[in-house]
């Protein structure tokens, strides 16, 4: 993959992830979900905003020009 | 090893950077950077203390969101109108520019006074993590009268996390402020996932139509725990106002403003006042009202966000006694010319650890943040008038630098003799400050101006 995909990749994913952190209450809230899918939602959508954001700002970083 | 040892130290000493002279334009920051690094710093750990403090202190849902709009609106102006001008003219840091006003002898009292002070608050930080630990650990956190540290546990979880945020701050400020990037955008997601839940068990009704009702009767219902103080409206706006104090009226952002482009990258840190100390404060009043009113950041996010809460009061606590560790050790590297960064981190580090086992920082904090700023705002007052009021004047500047003075006798008058008038005024604490700025501002001037006469 090249890194100009790999950025794109990472940015679009990491963005995903943060929307399901905000989703994932907003959806408990109209109780559409249970509690405990709303927590392990969160979860799981923290842990990958970290992963792909950290992905995406290093891939960034090595970008020529920076 | 010792080619080893000599390595590792060289390696911390490149961290130093060009903190005594001005900077140039070539390093100058872009506004981005600016509302990237004020939205970072202003979502804290704290702000779980102070929001749910404000819901303990019984004050009212209406002055609550009146107080807070008008007190951060204020703060944003004066960093924009007082702090961010200074910086962008001079280039330089509060330290440097005070040194030339106060001469060397003033600059070093300060300097240790200001990295003590930051010490607190960064320690207060650590406190508000270790909240998070203890629960996972079931060790108690201390009542709200605690002032010793109230368990082997809590000085354990305290001095451990203080030595590894120590540890991260020492390997590299400029990585953990990348990182403080990627987490400050979570952690307010975590602070509106957490109160949106804890509304919903609060009673607030998918249609939102009775989240006024809730948030008058079950959150902000206007009645003071016991023990605590009645605040109302203007307790409110003056806490939002001065709870930065130090950095904006105090100056002491000239740090971070000296690489702004121009002075009104002030406005940027509206990015860090509305979602961090409206909303976030707004948030953390709904957690812990949620669970019984305690006073315990780590339960309330638990409570409401699960294990990702958890993760959110740990990381909101490190991210930003970061930067207050840093600025700490700007403060200190006055004092200790020839230290390297790392060095001087590590002192303040052991500083700020020991002090995080004690519960009173975190339990009295919005007191603390009171005296904290009042006790740094003459020295601000005295670089405005120094500034923009002895030009004016046709008075001279930088009378120490260009004679010599390590001690500037009328600023070494006006600071604590403002701190102890302001003591003496029969008003409330969070309000002393404001009159205590003028008073700074005018004796220095009339000092300095009787001074020239002779």
């Amino acid at each position: 993959m090249s890194d100009r995909v790999f950025r794109f990749v990472s940015r679009g994913l990491a963005l995903i992830s943060l929307g399901v952190c905000l989703a994932a209450p907003v959806l408990f809230f109209l109780g559409r979900i249970a509690e405990r899918t709303y927590k392990t939602g969160f979860l799981l959508a923290s842990i990958g905003w970290f992963l792909l954001a950290t992905a995406w700002a290093t891939a960034r970083k090595r970008r020529p020009g920076n | 090893m010792a080619e080893r040892l000599a390595k590792f130290t060289s390696a911390m000493d490149r961290l130093y950077e060009f903190d005594r002279e001005p900077v140039t334009p070539d390093k100058l920051q872009s506004g981005g950077k600016f509302a990237g690094l004020f939205a970072g710093e202003h979502v804290a750990a704290t702000e779980f203390v102070i929001g749910a403090f404000f819901v303990l202190h019984g004050v009212t849902a209406r002055d609550l969101l009146l107080g807070l709009f008008a007190g951060n609106l204020l703060a944003v102006l004066s960093w924009t109108l007082i702090c961010a001008p200074i910086g962008v003219r001079t280039r330089l840091t509060l330290y440097w520019y005070l040194r030339k006003i106060a001469g060397p002898g003033v600059t070093f009292i300060y300097n240790i006074a200001n990295a003590f002070l930051y010490c607190i608050l960064a320690g207060a930080m650590i406190s508000v993590s270790a909240t998070a630990v203890g629960l996972l650990l079931g060790i108690k956190v201390p009542a709200l009268n605690a002032v010793l540290p109230t368990s082997a546990g809590w000085v354990a979880i305290a001095f451990v996390l203080g030595a590894a945020f120590t540890a991260m701050a020492i390997l590299g400020f400029e990585k953990l402020s990348r990182f403080a990037q990627i987490a400050s955008p979570w952690i307010f997601f975590a602070f509106f996932a957490g109160a949106l839940a804890a509304l919903s068990k609060l009673g607030v009704g998918t249609d939102l139509s009775n989240l006024w009702q809730v948030a008058t009767s079950r959150i902000w219902n206007g009645v003071a725990e016991a023990g605590q103080e009645k605040f109302g409206f203007w307790h409110v706006l003056f806490f939002a106002w001065f709870c930065n104090l130090a950095m904006h009226v105090g100056l002491s952002d000239m740090a971070i403003f000296r690489y702004a482009r121009k002075w009104t990258y002030g406005l940027y840190t509206a990015f860090g006042m509305f979602p961090g100390h409206m909303l976030a404060w707004l948030c953390s009043g709904v957690m812990v009202a949620a669970v019984g009113r305690q006073m315990d950041p780590g339960l309330m996010a638990f409570e409401a966000v699960g294990a990702a809460g958890i993760g959110a009061v740990l990381l909101a606590g490190w991210t930003t006694a970061n930067p207050t560790l840093y600025r700490a050790g700007l403060a200190l590297q006055t004092v200790t010319p020839n230290w390297p960064r790392w060095k001087i981190t590590l002192l303040a580090g052991t500083a700020t650890t020991v002090l995080a086992c004690f519960p009173v920082f975190f339990l009295k904090l919005l007191d603390y943040v009171a005296i904290y700023g009042l006790v740094l705002m003459p020295i601000g007052a005295i670089v405005f008038a120094e500034h923009w009021v002895f030009p004016l004047l046709r008075m001279e500047q930088f009378k120490a630098e260009k004679k010599g003075w390590s001690f500037n006798w009328a600023v070494l008058a006006v600071w604590p003799g403002t701190i102890v008038a302001c003591f003496l005024l029969p008003i409330h604490l969070y309000f002393k400050w404001l009159p205590g700025w003028f008073i700074a501002l005018v004796s220095y001037t009339a000092l300095m101006a009787a001074r020239r006469t002779k």
